[in-house]
């Protein structure tokens, strides 16, 4: 569905994305595009949106290049980043406009926008002008012309800022339930907890570069070839001492009550550590991962490249 | 999956969609350019003529030549032209219509259609009310397509030029106010390379009133009358082409920047 062959984004002379390649399939599901600010996410997204034709490489979406070609324009959907809407104008007559530019007419068109309005929760105030909406109202409309056409592919840029907790959820849930239907989802956020929500596909983008790919399970095991951070609560010198018997650690330091230790492949030393805890080896009274989530991943990876 | 709607259709779509936005605050103000100072004028008329004074025959035209022509149609096509596809690229929505499978060069003229048709009808409305202090009704066709047609031309050339340069407006201003005024003092083929010259052609002179720092002017040369309005129609459309094609060759992204494709 998208090819990226050494795809690159210059912005004049700075650059936006360097040569990037992979490949997604086709087939619903979502695949979370992650990174902070400035990381490359937007334009990567414009470019596979065909807003932005590549500097360099390549870029296919359902095997063609998509900047200004309706064959993939039509099946395609964006929600770009921000609430920004077009001033003075009502939702309803709006959704009407932008589906006639998808090539929808008639009662067909009639159709599109109540199911839009209806999937993004909106039909009851469609009515209102974009000036009267709250920022997750306009953010619905948003969703909503992305899916008046039944894209196959949905492309949204960090859709979750600026939503207060509940209209998230919602979102998470609709976006769910559309990648269950056989839609393919490309969303963007710079907060990993959101990402880790909704997917278990991600790529990480730092610097314009694309740094890792694969599942969170994936991503993961790379953590296995770097140290990772684990407090032991307990008699600190007791513990010390068995974990420098251990094959996996890399660095220790003392804290009051406690020892943290930095190991290597955490999967070989966990059981064991469990283990001596259990049979009364070591007097633990408590573990605690510093960073063995998916934010220490991700920082863990732009650490070594920054 | 849909088929890509065509060029009509998406010039018509984009024209019904923002419609009502003519209907707001800069549609008003773009109507007030036209009604005020012939309201006005007509205001001055008729308390003139209810103290017994004689009006002026030459009044409506000044006011056509001098008002309307000189001043309110460049201020309306200034004031309109940033509201079409410029208003998009500035509120960065523009993404959103880019990203629909419409050809993109039909966005220009489909956003600018109704600025275009609001301003022509208070155009007609203030040529119309001219007749009221003394215009004569022989010219008044060729007022009403002078005007016209003009407002279509200037306003296309202004809608390219938002697209073309950042600060736009201000090359439009100083082309009206700085370009158009030398027609008196351009040879014959400067002359035709200006709006005055066209609606002159169209619409008569400008009263026939030559004034001392007009004494190095020109001979003032004419078109005839169809080609003036073919040539200001034709030259409208230039424009809402050449604006179309250079927002279909522009990559647009997300921060309405260009990038370097």
């Amino acid at each position: 569905m998208i090819t990226l062959d050494r795809a690159s984004l210059r912005y004049g002379p700075i650059l936006g994305l360097s040569p990037t390649t992979f490949e997604l399939p086709d087939g619903g599901g979502i695949t979370g595009l992650l990174g902070p600010n400035g990381a490359g996410k937007s334009s990567l997204l414009q470019l596979l949106s065909g807003l932005l034709p590549p500097s360099g490489g390549e870029v296919k979406v359902f095997g063609e290049a998509p900047f200004r070609n309706p064959a993939v324009l039509s099946r395609l959907g964006l929600v770009p980043e921000g609430d920004r809407l077009p001033t003075g104008l009502r939702a309803d007559r709006w959704l009407r406009m932008m589906g006639e530019l998808s090539g929808l007419s008639g009662e067909g068109l009639k159709s599109a926008v109540a199911k839009a309005l209806a999937t993004v929760g909106m039909a009851d105030r469609a009515h209102l002008t974009f000036a009267r909406m709250s920022k997750g109202m306009r953010q619905r409309i948003r969703l909503g012309q992305a899916l008046m056409h039944e894209p196959e592919l949905l492309i949204l840029d960090e859709p979750f800022n600026g939503l207060d907790p509940e209209a998230r959820l919602t979102l998470m849930a609709l976006l769910r339930d559309l990648a269950e239907k056989g839609t393919r989802i490309l969303v963007s956020s710079h907060i990993l907890g959101e990402i880790a929500q909704l997917t278990d596909r991600i790529l990480l983008l730092f610097r314009g570069r694309l740094l890792a790919e694969g599942t969170v399970t994936e991503i993961r095991q790379l953590l296995d070839r770097h140290p990772v951070e684990l407090r032991l609560t307990g008699e600190a010198q007791v513990l010390a001492r068995w974990a420098v018997e251990q094959p996996e650690l890399a660095a220790l330091r003392m804290e009051e009550g406690a020892v943290v230790i930095s190991v290597r492949s955490p999967r070989d030393i966990l059981p064991r550590l469990q283990k001596a805890a259990a049979e009364g080896g070591i007097p633990l009274r408590a573990l605690d991962p510093l960073d063995l989530n998916l934010d220490a991943v991700f920082q863990y990876l732009t650490k070594d490249h920054a | 999956m849909n088929a890509a709607p065509s060029p009509l259709a998406t010039v018509r779509a984009t024209a019904l969609g923002y419609a009502p936005r003519v209907l707001q605050g800069r549609g008003w103000v773009l109507a007030g350019l036209v009604a005020l100072p012939v309201g006005l004028s007509i205001v001055i008329f008729t308390v003139a003529r209810l103290q017994g004074a004689d009006g002026h025959p030459g009044e409506a035209l000044k006011i056509f030549h001098e008002v309307l022509v000189k001043m309110m149609l460049p201020i309306m096509a200034l004031v309109a032209a940033p509201a079409g596809i410029r208003e998009d690229l500035e509120q960065r929505t523009l993404p959103l219509l880019l990203v629909r499978p419409a050809p993109a060069w039909a966005l220009p003229l489909g956003k600018g259609l109704p600025w275009f048709v609001w301003g022509a009808l208070w155009l007609v409305v203030g040529t119309l009310g001219l007749q009221v202090i003394g215009g004569d009704p022989s010219l008044l066709p060729l007022r009403l397509v002078a005007l016209v047609s003009a407002w279509w031309g200037e306003l296309a050339l202004m809608t390219l030029v938002g697209l073309l340069f950042k600060r736009g407006t201000l090359w439009g201003a100083l082309y009206f106010f700085l370009w158009e005024p030398m027609v008196r003092i351009f040879p014959p083929f400067l002359q035709r390379l200006t709006f005055t010259h066209h609606i002159e052609s169209l619409a008569g002179s400008r009263a026939a009133e030559v004034g001392a720092n007009q004494l190095l002017a020109q001979e003032q040369v004419t078109t005839h009358p169809i080609l003036a309005c073919l040539a200001l129609l034709a030259f409208g459309a230039l424009c809402w082409a050449l604006a179309g094609w250079k927002l279909h060759r522009t990559p647009i992204g997300l921060a309405g920047s260009e990038a370097e494709g």
